[in-house]
């Protein structure tokens, strides 16, 4: 079983497309949502990532991101539905009144929303955290502690989790009902955790940080890696695809 | 060579010494197991040894530490690293890669390991450690026991003088802790490396280890050969260090008939028989 933002081995195209091409890739598609305001633009964007998550053989991975964005994604839009009070009106009934724009406001958002996740999910399933960082070194010539500490946060996320649900059930083994079904009472019992989950994580960032000094962290320079990353046809075809997807988003 | 003369050391914001006054001289080829109650200062003793104490802990810091001739208070942590390997207390947060081949690769990269010997050393390592089989898999995946040996074998591929590990078995099971100071032997037997282990099994150590140093209150309360320090079994009881059973054993069956200590099961069987027969 692995995390929704863990790397998934193999060795499809994407797999095999140097790590700019795909951070690239997936910026782009990001950027192509945000200056589109199409819906149907949208739609293809989605249908994009899903194409681009079979071509890795992550399309399970990505159908249970897209499940869990369902539930954000009604909440949005319903909000965007309740509060947008311009355009032909469609309904009304007292102070509720629900208007065209208001559909095409929830709707774009949602899509946004959706267009966007997908590719820097898709990313991380098809690219090692190293060559990320890597490349960011390499190529972009981001200092080395930066991409250390952009890897770090992505790699700390899961054992973060594990903290929380420990701490979670410590609290529970002592009477804590956290299972229970009200949604406010539930985060009123959750945040005060925040605090021993703080405290605990600021140990383990110390424990990490020592590690890696340990292993000669300070010495390391851009040319440590012993990985060199050169572009292949596909790549320049994958950027050119992106340049052309960024300006399809700004003609629609 | 590990010297540590007169060592205090009083964490900044602590109202007593987590060390006083510890002397102690680890010979090269040594493999020194400490052990204690928690809070005895064993972790701080460790720290001090790879330099994380004073370096990254702050505190008052009285006596010396030289690791092979170098002083840990004016030596450069980095500089200590490449003599010094040190396997820290918590496996996950002192994993800096996502896969086990980054894992290894990460140290050999940074001390300028040439790159025509990276992977032969990887390769080494990771059989060393009995994990050749991990290779290429994500390290969210392993098992503590997996991990702990992936921690050792990324220390072992910088091939230290001296190796340093607190309680490498913390949390594994009783086999999985063998196999652990399996390799620790290995490493020491076969390529004379100093290890210097904290753990918490005294049967563990008695077995694998050389020489013991008991910590109590941040006291080095005795230091010696195995058999030697298990002799004292009614002080470490004081202490709180449950001592083998076999030893209690072996030290009824002396007080009966006169004998020497057994530390492992084999030398009290053999006892037991010399007293049947």
């Amino acid at each position: 079983m692995t995390g929704f933002l863990d790397y998934v081995p193999g060795s499809s195209v994407l797999h095999r497309l140097d790590p700019l091409t795909k951070l690239v890739l997936s910026l782009g598609i990001c950027v192509a949502a945000f200056v589109s305001d199409d819906l149907i633009f949208l739609l293809v964007l989605i249908a994009l990532d899903i194409l681009l998550g079979v071509l890795g053989g992550v399309f399970q991975k990505a159908l249970r991101l897209l499940s869990g964005l369902l539930k954000l994604s009604v909440f949005l839009f319903l909000l965007q539905v309740l509060f947008v009070r311009s355009g032909t009106v469609l309904f009304e009934l007292g102070i509720l009144k629900i208007t065209l724009d208001g559909l095409f406001v929830g709707a774009r958002l949602v899509l946004r929303l959706t267009a966007a996740t997908l590719p820097l999910q898709l990313l991380l399933s098809v690219t090692q955290l190293s060559d990320l960082s890597g490349v960011l070194v390499q190529r972009l010539f981001v200092p080395y502690k930066y991409a250390f500490t952009l890897t770090t946060a992505i790699r700390f996320i899961p054992v973060f989790a594990a903290e929380m649900s420990g701490i979670i059930e410590a609290q529970t083994a002592r009477g804590v009902e956290f299972d229970t079904k009200n949604p406010v009472k539930k985060i009123g019992l959750i945040l005060p955790l925040c605090v021993p989950l703080l405290i605990s994580s600021v140990g383990k960032i110390h424990e990490s940080a020592a590690a890696a000094e340990l292993r000669g962290f300070t010495l390391r320079t851009r040319e440590s890696q012993s990985k060199r990353y050169v572009f292949v046809p596909a790549d320049y075809a994958f950027l050119i695809f992106t340049v052309l997807l960024i300006a399809a988003g700004i003609l629609f | 060579m590990i010297e540590i003369h007169g060592l205090s050391f009083r964490y900044a914001d602590a109202d007593r010494d987590a060390l006083q006054n510890i002397e102690l001289t680890v010979p090269d080829g040594d493999f020194l197991g400490i052990i204690g109650p928690s809070g005895a200062g064993k972790t701080t003793l460790v720290h001090s040894i790879c330099g994380l104490v004073p370096h990254r802990r702050g505190g008052d810091f009285y006596g010396s530490v030289t690791v092979d001739g170098m002083d840990t208070v004016e030596t450069e942590l980095t500089d200590l690293a490449r003599v010094v390997g040190t396997v820290l207390q918590d496996v996950d947060s002192q994993m800096v890669a996502a896969s086990v081949d980054d894992e290894l690769r990460f140290g050999l990269e940074n001390f300028g390991v040439p790159k025509d010997e990276i992977e032969p050393r990887m390769a080494e390592a990771l059989g060393a450690a009995g994990i050749s089989d991990l290779r290429g898999r994500v390290i969210g995946s392993l098992s503590g026991g997996q991990k702990q040996r992936v921690a050792i074998a990324a220390i072992l591929a910088l091939r230290p003088k001296i190796l340093v590990l607190d309680e490498p078995t913390g949390e594994l099971d009783p086999a999985v802790s063998e196999q652990i100071f399996r390799i620790l032997r290995e490493m020491n037997e076969r390529y004379g490396m100093t290890v210097v282990v904290v753990e918490q099994k005294i049967m563990l150590l008695s077995s694998y280890a050389k020489r013991l140093a008991v910590l109590n209150g941040g006291r080095l309360e005795i230091a010696g050969p195995v058999r030697e320090v298990l002799k004292e079994s009614g002080r470490l009881e004081e202490i709180g260090v449950n001592c083998p059973r076999v030893v209690t054993l072996s030290r009824h069956i002396r007080d009966l008939t006169g004998g020497k200590i057994a530390a492992t099961v084999e030398e009290a069987e053999a006892l037991v028989r010399e007293v049947l027969r």
